[in-house]
């Protein structure tokens, strides 16, 4: 190879094509393997945005991000949610290994609130992460440029920055470095890489998170078979009470 | 400085603890300060940017004694005497009217054809005293440190309450940020001289005929930085609409503690980055409120509508082992569709796991009594539902897993 086209190659700021981006800040392990190693640094990046696209809620889109977040607030560092679209159930994220003290909730009431605060926790060096919910708040029409902002913030700040969005976003124009599509495959979770700083990602790969109950058709069978006699059994109580 | 005030004095013991309030002046024992803020010309660069942000004009002087400190200033200021020796080469440029004398004494001495104390030091100091009083040329000894002369030190408050006069009614919150500094600094000076921090303090907007709003402040943790206080007051009055325009605005630290010590984590990355969320976490809810910002923690009870608290409650709450629970919860549960003893939510739910029993607080008039099952829909929602055995087809969507 031509000596100054190596001299070139060896700068920061040049990338191969071929080759991931030499990642500008430590990565937080995923805690699951296979997605590492399709990630540029070999984890969810800090100071810069990721979006995680979702046609539904409850897929297992947290269950994605709950063992990095369960070892960040193992080691005493902070997890804010920002207008988390439902209560959280303290019991549930006890049990998904993740140390409450270090769980921080912000709800504001109004959208401009709700974008302010998330770019003031992301450039607070303070917290670690920072999971945000923030287009069912505006009805889906963020403001122009807030990923803009939000993006620059993470920067400032150096924390990991997950916003979670609806898939029609898929083709929209985004300034974060890295976009996941989730999608649901039974007991697994499809993660389809759509933006990722370095070569393109060919293929979907399916991930086993952590879900409550084994996918088995069969067992829900028996399951609505222990069900539905006393389900009946009610429905003749009605018919009683009539 | 026209009118020195306590507010003032109280800021000036951000630089040290010695401060004398005179009546035209301000004079500050900075010899035990100088290492502390690297040098003379650090810290007269922080007193002077701390006088430009408060708006305030002043003559600066450094000498060897405190006289000659304020005859220096009186005519200009400007001089810095580090030495006795530099003091007096300062002094004999000083023109007598800087030291404010009697009227008689002042035109006996310009009976002599004496202008500035140089040219009075060149005469014997012997007749001087003869012939202009003893207590005249105590003074100048004084101020050529040739004899002591201590001074009565400002005695900062055992409270911190401070106030100032508007210059023009207020009536936009956010513009009281600046008369606010005022008094900032000053407590910051107050904080610093006694060496504690404040974990609340209270504004008192006064709107006259009486009417006071009252706006306090709480912090996460101590704090004794003016700009630390000052972040956090700015997002609380960016959220606040005055009912009057304001006329006065007053500053009080009911409550203050002595600072701890500097522990060695401060110095590492773990000390910055809490300190960094304790602000973020004050500034949060001087915007948003407090209802706005909660942390997470179990509460003993089985009913899952029970079992979150917004507020650390009892420590080391044991977990039961208990079965999958929801990350979210729907409050209130969702009613779901039954058609042929199925539950339904865009059509029929797969039920995953179940039932589980849940029967409590029949105590406190909460009754339950409901069996949860896992259940997926046909998007693939990993979802909590429960049905109420005694209540036909009450079927209701709790929770779900994502």
């Amino acid at each position: 190879m031509n000596p100054s086209l190596v001299q070139v190659l060896e700068r920061g700021d040049i990338r191969r094509g071929d080759a991931f981006a030499v990642a500008p800040a430590p990565t937080l392990a995923s805690g699951f393997a296979r997605l590492d190693a399709e990630l540029p640094g070999g984890g969810w990046p800090r100071g810069a945005l990721t979006e995680l696209l979702t046609e539904h809620e409850g897929i297992g889109e947290l269950g994605l991000l709950l063992p990095a977040l369960a070892a960040l607030t193992a080691a005493g560092q902070t997890v804010m949610l920002i207008a988390p679209p439902h209560a959280t159930h303290a019991p549930a994220w006890a049990a998904a290994g993740i140390r409450l003290e270090a769980l921080r909730l912000v709800l504001p009431r109004r959208p401009r609130d709700a974008l302010w605060a998330a770019v003031e926790a992301l450039r607070c060096g303070g917290v670690a992460a920072t999971l945000l919910w923030l287009d069912e708040l505006f009805r889906g029409q963020l403001p122009a440029n807030s990923l803009r902002r939000l993006q620059v913030a993470a920067g400032e700040g150096g924390g990991g920055a997950f916003c979670f969005r609806p898939a029609q976003l898929a083709a929209a124009a985004s300034p974060a470095p890295l976009r996941l599509q989730l999608q649901p495959a039974g007991r697994q979770l499809r993660v389809q890489l759509l933006k990722r700083r370095g070569p393109p990602a060919r293929q979907a790969i399916l991930l086993d998170i952590a879900r409550p109950a084994d996918f088995s058709p069969r067992v829900s069978h028996v399951v609505a078979g222990t069900v539905l006699p006393d389900a009946a059994d009610s429905r003749r109580r009605t018919r009683v009470a009539a | 400085m026209a009118f020195p005030t306590p507010a003032l004095a109280c800021w000036a013991g951000r630089f040290t603890p010695q401060v004398n309030l005179a009546p035209a002046a301000l004079r500050l024992e900075i010899s035990g300060s100088l290492r502390l803020f690297g040098g003379l010309p650090a810290l007269l660069q922080r007193v002077c940017e701390d006088l430009a942000a408060m708006d305030l004009r002043a003559q600066l002087a450094v000498a060897a004694t405190p006289l000659a400190a304020l005859w220096l200033a009186r005519v200009g200021g400007n001089v810095i005497a580090r030495d006795l020796a530099a003091t007096r080469a300062a002094l004999a440029a000083v023109p007598l009217t800087a030291l404010q004398l009697a009227p008689p004494l002042a035109r006996r001495i310009e009976g002599f054809g004496l202008r500035r104390i140089g040219e009075l030091l060149a005469l014997p100091r012997a007749s001087l005293g003869a012939r202009l009083g003893k207590p005249f040329v105590i003074d100048l000894a004084r101020a050529l440190g040739e004899i002591a002369d201590p001074q009565s030190c400002f005695v900062f408050p055992e409270h911190f309450e401070q106030g100032l006069e508007l210059p023009a009614p207020v009536a936009a919150a956010p513009v009281l940020l600046f008369a606010a500094h005022r008094l900032v600094a000053a407590l910051a000076g107050w904080l610093a001289a006694r060496n504690s921090a404040v974990r609340e303090i209270e504004w008192l907007i006064d709107h006259g005929h009486g009417r006071t709003t009252v706006l306090p402040l709480a912090f996460s943790a101590p704090v004794y930085r003016a700009e630390r206080i000052e972040r956090v007051l700015k997002e609380r009055l960016d959220a606040l609409s005055l009912s009057a325009p304001a006329l006065a605005l007053r500053l009080c630290a009911p409550q203050a503690e002595p600072r701890e010590a500097r522990n060695h984590a401060l110095f590492d990355g773990g000390g910055q980055r809490q300190e960094a969320l304790a602000e973020l976490m004050d500034r949060l809810v001087a915007r948003l409120g407090p209802q706005a910002v909660q942390g997470l923690a179990c509460h003993a009870d089985h009913r899952p509508e029970l079992a979150s608290r917004s507020e650390p409650g009892l420590p080391a709450f044991r977990l039961p082992a208990l079965p999958p629970r929801p990350l979210w919860l729907l409050n209130p549960p969702e009613a779901l569709r039954e058609v042929q003893g199925r539950p339904q939510r865009g059509g029929a739910l797969a039920l995953m796991a179940g039932p589980e029993r849940i029967e409590s607080g029949w105590w406190d008039g909460g009754d339950a009594r409901r069996d949860y099952f896992i259940a997926i829909d046909s998007a693939g929602r990993w979802l909590w539902i429960f049905r109420d055995p005694r209540l036909p087809g009450g079927w209701f969507l709790h929770g779900i897993f994502s």
